[in-house]
């Protein structure tokens, strides 16, 4: 019983260290499920060519356009003017929800001054409305 | 036995009935259309989860203040459900992130805190298991089932404390949902459907256990009825009532 009961303090004190040191100590920023454009662009020294980080941001209105691989199009922090923007080259076919001003996040690499990624996830958001009398069809909603 | 109880399984059997119903029938999202009605099924499951490990926790508190086995029963049997609304949360956010995200998994904080949940509870069940003493496995897992509790709200809170690609609460947060209002009504319905299977969940299992329990203790009356026949209790002289 009192070995039983070392043991179980001693395991649980290993596990309160260890997420402490993870979640407190953030080794390497790896925690971050994601950059923002204006951070990837703050630490563009930090990550070279090959390294492989995810960034998320908005796709910018009107900055999409097909390449015969994928798309290019420009992700943003925000809607605001002035916010950092990276040029994304994607190779692959475009998520379903894909769209301009939807939030993406990006897996890839930096080429130079754009941001080649071959992974795209669509973040919606929280807001759930029933459609506008305006009839554009809603994608996913016909078969 | 009172009406509500006995009619649990049909009222729950309806509830379900309904909730569907109403979230075929619900307006679909603006952006999602159709794929949306999976939060019907998706977040109902991860309340249901959240339920059930906080009743498992408020069972053990109330175990480890009063010792009473009925106690210990309830706190087992909602890990258990819960345990099965945890896998069927991830499981049905899996189906509804392939569609809408792109992928059926990513290393999100909302998505490693429900699979660490989902782990933890599981340790909980096995180490139950691991402990034969009714007293000793009472209090493990009443100590277990009090800390483990603790990660519910990191769960929950994951999205708005870490950058998630998981979307941040719509209903469970200060300020009006943000949600069309039939959509809201078709989700609280759902919730409630979930509610009443939960309970018939965790009837059945709490019934399970106490007839478990009256199988061992007869089982070991049994043993002792044997040891009893081949080992005659010394006479102090004083007659006693011939056993049975």
């Amino acid at each position: 019983m009192r070995r039983y009961r070392l043991a179980a303090v001693a395991v649980l004190g290993m596990a309160v260290v260890l997420l402490g040191v993870l979640f407190v100590g953030n080794i390497n920023g790896n925690l971050v499920y994601f950059l923002t454009p204006d951070e990837a662009l703050a630490q563009r020294a930090d990550f070279a060519d090959d390294r492989r980080f995810q960034i998320g941001g908005l796709v910018q209105q009107d900055s999409a356009e097909s390449t015969p691989d994928g798309l290019r199009f420009i992700v943003v922090s925000g809607t605001e003017p002035g916010a950092a923007a990276v040029p994304v080259a994607y190779e692959g076919s475009p998520a379903q929800l894909f769209r301009p001003g939807i939030g993406v996040v990006l897996e890839g690499s930096w080429n130079g001054e754009t941001f080649d990624a071959d992974t795209m996830i669509v973040k919606h958001d929280e807001n759930y409305r029933a459609p506008d009398a305006d009839p554009t069809p809603a994608p996913g909603s016909a078969p | 036995m009172r009406p509500l109880s006995r009619h649990l399984s049909t009222v729950a059997v309806l509830a379900m009935a309904t909730g569907l119903a109403v979230a075929l029938t619900a307006p679909p999202d603006q952006l999602q259309g159709n794929l949306q009605r999976l939060m019907y099924v998706h977040v109902p499951a991860a309340w249901l989860a959240y339920l059930s490990f906080a009743i498992t926790f408020g069972a053990s508190v109330g175990w480890l203040w009063k010792r009473k086995a009925r106690l210990d029963r309830l706190a087992a049997a909602s890990a258990e459900v819960g345990v099965f609304f945890t896998g069927l949360t991830i499981v049905l956010g899996s189906v509804w992130g392939k569609p809408v995200w792109g992928v059926w998994w990513t290393w999100d904080p909302r998505l490693v805190t429900t699979a660490l949940m989902f782990f933890v509870y599981l340790g909980y069940l096995a180490l139950r298991r691991a402990t034969l003493d009714p007293t000793v496995r009472a209090r493990r897992a009443a100590v277990f089932g009090v800390l483990a509790f603790g990660q519910v709200p990191v769960v929950h809170m994951s999205v708005i404390w870490w950058r998630a690609l998981h979307q941040p609460p719509t209903v469970l947060r200060p300020g009006d949902p943000s949600i069309d209002h039939w959509m809201l009504a078709a989700l609280v319905l759902n919730v409630l459907a979930f509610t009443a299977v939960y309970a018939v969940l965790l009837r059945s299992r709490i019934r399970l256990a106490a007839d478990e329990e009256a199988l061992a203790a007869a089982q070991d009356a049994a043993t002792a009825d044997l040891a009893g026949a081949a080992v005659t209790a010394p006479d102090y002289g004083r007659r006693t009532e011939p056993d049975v």
